[in-house]
C-alpha cells in the first residue's frame, strides 16, 4: 500500500499482537492483526466467539495494551483512552443508574467540566437524533434495552468523535430491535460522516451494515479475510434476501467454519 | 393504603406488644412484680427522663456510642474497600479475618478492662473492636458491587482516577456504605452497653445491670424501652436514607 493511502487511513492497525502470561508458554490472543479503515467508512469485524475481536476493539480504544504492533487513529498513535477522537459502545449500555438519560449523555462532557447549559443543549440534540427527547428525564431502569442502547449511542457521539468503536452493541437485543437499531445507526452514520468500526458475531449484521467486513479466526485470533460489500446505500432490509447477499454470507460462513 | 401498611406495620406491632403487655400484667396472667404494667413502666420512664442524673448517664452512653461510631464506620469501610479492591491483600488477610469474625468478642472483655480500665476509652475501644470486622465486610461487599463495565466505560470517556472514584465508585457503593453505617450503629450500641454492663462507673448499661441485680423491674424495663426506641429511631433514619437514595438503582 502506498504512502498516500496510508495518510488517508482513519484507523490503521499494524502487526498487532496480544499475549497473556509468559512469552514462551503464555496464551496468544491475537497475532499479526492489520486493519485499514478510511475516513467515513463503516467497517465490521466478524468472527466466532473467543477469536479476540472484543479484545482487538478494546486495544484500538486504548483500554487494553497490546504486546506488539501499533494502532493509529487519525495519524495519532493510541497509547490510552482518547475520548476526543474515539467514541465507544459496549454490548451493555453501561449507563449510570443514578443519572437520567440526559445526564448519562452529558457524562463525557461533565468529565471535561463543560458548562451545564452547553452540556444540556448538546445532549438534547443527540437525544433528539436517537428519538428519545421524551425520555430525557427518565432513569435507565425506566427505559427498555433498545432505549438504553440509544442513550449509549448518543453518549458516544457527544464529543463528536472521529471514530466510533462498537463492541457487539446490539447483541443483547431481540432481532427486531436489533435490525431497527442497525438501520438507525446507518442513518446517524451517514448524516454525521464519521468512521465506524463495529464488532459482531452476526454474519447478517456484519454484511448488512458494512462497506468492508474483516473476518477473524480463533486460536490464535487473526484476520482471515477482508471482504468489500458491494451493496448500494442506503441499505434496505430486502437486500438481505438477495442472491449476492446470500453468496457473501455463505462465503464468510465457510471462512469461519473451516479456516484455511 | 398498600403503600402505607408496610410502613405502619412496625408501629402497629409495637402497639400490639404494649397492649398484650398491659393486659397480661393487669389480669395477673403475668406476675406484676416481674412484668409491671406497661403504663406504669412508661410513668417510671417519664420520671427517669426528668432526672438530671439519669440524663447524664444517658448522655455519657450516647457520647460513647457516637465517638465509637464516628471512628469505626470510616475505619471499617476504608479497610474493607481496600481489601475489596486488592485481591492479593484479601487473600493474605482473609483467613485471619474469618478467624477474628467467628470469635465472640465478648470473651475478651476482661482483657479489655485489664488493658484499658473501665472508663470512657475502654467502652469506645471495645465497641470499635466489636464493630470493625462487620463494617469491614460491608466495605468489601461495597467495593465488589461496583460493576467493572461502568469503570471501563468511564475510562473510555476519559475519566481520571479521581473522577472514577468520585463519579463511579462512590455513588455505586452508596447503598452498601449506608448499610455499613446502619449495621455499624447497631453493633456499636451493643458493644458500649455490654462493656458498661460488664464494668463501668456510669452509663445506661451500668444502670440496667444494677437494676437487674436489685430486681427493680420498672426501672429496668423503662430503660430497655428507651434504648429500643432510640436505636430503632436511628436505625429507621438510616434505612430511610438508604431507601430514598435507592429508587433507580435496581437495574443498570
Amino acid at each position: 500500500m502506498s504512502a498516500e493511502t496510508n495518510m488517508s487511513d482513519m484507523i490503521r492497525v499494524e502487526g498487532l499482537g496480544k499475549r497473556y502470561g509468559d512469552p514462551a508458554t503464555g496464551l496468544t490472543a491475537l497475532t499479526d492483526i492489520a486493519l485499514n479503515v478510511r475516513a467515513g467508512q463503516f467497517v465490521t469485524i466478524v468472527g466466532p466467539s473467543g477469536c479476540g475481536k472484543s479484545t482487538l476493539l478494546q486495544i484500538i480504544a486504548g483500554l487494553v495494551t497490546s504486546t506488539s504492533g501499533e494502532v493509529q487513529i487519525d495519524g495519532r498513535t493510541i497509547v490510552g483512552p482518547s475520548p476526543d477522537i474515539i467514541g465507544v459502545m459496549f454490548q451493555d449500555a453501561w449507563l449510570l443508574p443514578w443519572k437520567t438519560a440526559r445526564e448519562n449523555v452529558e457524562f463525557p462532557l461533565a468529565l471535561r467540566k463543560v458548562p451545564a447549559d452547553q452540556r444540556k443543549e448538546r445532549a438534547m440534540k443527540l437525544l433528539d437524533l436517537v428519538g428519545l427527547t421524551a425520555s430525557a428525564d427518565q432513569y435507565p431502569d425506566q427505559l427498555s434495552g433498545g432505549m438504553r442502547q440509544r442513550v449509549a449511542i448518543a453518549r458516544s457521539l457527544i464529543q463528536k468523535p472521529k471514530v466510533l468503536l462498537m463492541d457487539e452493541p446490539f447483541a443483547a437485543l431481540d432481532e427486531q430491535t436489533r435490525t431497527r437499531m442497525g438501520n438507525e445507526l446507518l442513518q446517524i452514520w451517514q448524516e454525521s460522516g464519521g468512521t465506524v468500526l463495529f464488532v459482531t458475531h452476526g454474519l447478517t449484521e456484519a454484511i448488512y451494515l458494512a462497506d468492508i467486513v474483516y473476518v477473524m479466526g480463533a486460536r490464535p485470533g487473526r484476520i482471515i479475510d477482508r471482504i468489500e460489500v458491494e451493496l448500494p446505500r442506503p441499505r434496505s432490509i430486502d437486500m438481505i434476501g438477495s442472491e449476492y447477499f446470500g453468496r457473501l454470507r455463505n462465503r464468510i460462513w465457510h471462512l469461519i467454519a473451516d479456516p484455511a | 393504603m398498600t403503600q402505607l401498611l408496610p410502613r405502619l406495620a412496625p408501629a402497629l406491632f409495637l402497639a400490639l406488644v404494649a397492649l398484650v403487655w398491659e393486659t397480661a400484667s393487669r389480669s395477673g396472667l403475668a406476675d406484676p412484680d416481674v412484668l409491671p404494667p406497661f403504663s406504669h413502666v412508661m410513668g417510671v420512664l417519664w420520671g427517669l427522663v426528668g432526672s438530671a442524673s439519669f440524663r447524664a448517664d444517658l448522655g455519657l452512653t450516647a457520647l460513647e456510642v457516637a465517638v465509637a461510631f464516628v471512628i469505626v464506620v470510616p475505619l471499617g469501610l476504608i479497610a474493607g474497600l481496600y481489601l475489596g479492591e486488592k485481591p492479593q491483600a484479601y487473600r493474605l488477610f482473609s483467613p485471619l479475618l474469618n478467624l477474628l469474625l467467628s470469635v465472640p468478642k465478648s470473651i475478651f472483655l476482661p482483657i479489655f478492662i485489664f488493658a484499658f480500665g473501665i472508663g470512657f476509652g475502654q467502652k469506645v475501644i471495645y465497641a470499635v473492636t466489636l464493630t470493625f470486622f462487620i463494617v469491614m465486610l460491608t466495605g468489601i461487599a461495597a467495593a465488589r458491587s461496583v460493576p467493572a463495565g461502568l469503570v471501563n466505560m468511564a475510562r473510555a470517556f476519559g475519566a481520571s482516577k479521581r473522577q472514577t472514584y468520585l463519579e463511579i465508585y462512590l455513588p455505586a457503593m452508596e447503598p452498601l456504605i449506608i448499610e455499613g453505617a446502619r449495621i455499624g450503629f447497631i453493633y456499636t450500641v451493643t458493644g458500649v452497653l455490654i462493656a458498661e454492663m460488664y464494668g463501668s462507673p456510669r452509663g445506661i448499661g451500668r444502670l440496667m445491670f444494677a437494676w437487674g441485680e436489685s430486681f427493680r423491674m420498672p426501672e429496668l424495663l423503662a430503660s430497655v424501652v428507651l434504648v429500643v426506641i432510640l436505636t430503632v429511631f436511628v436505625n429507621e433514619l438510616l434505612r430511610w436514607l438508604e431507601d430514598s437514595r435507592q429508587t433507580h438503582r435496581s437495574r443498570a
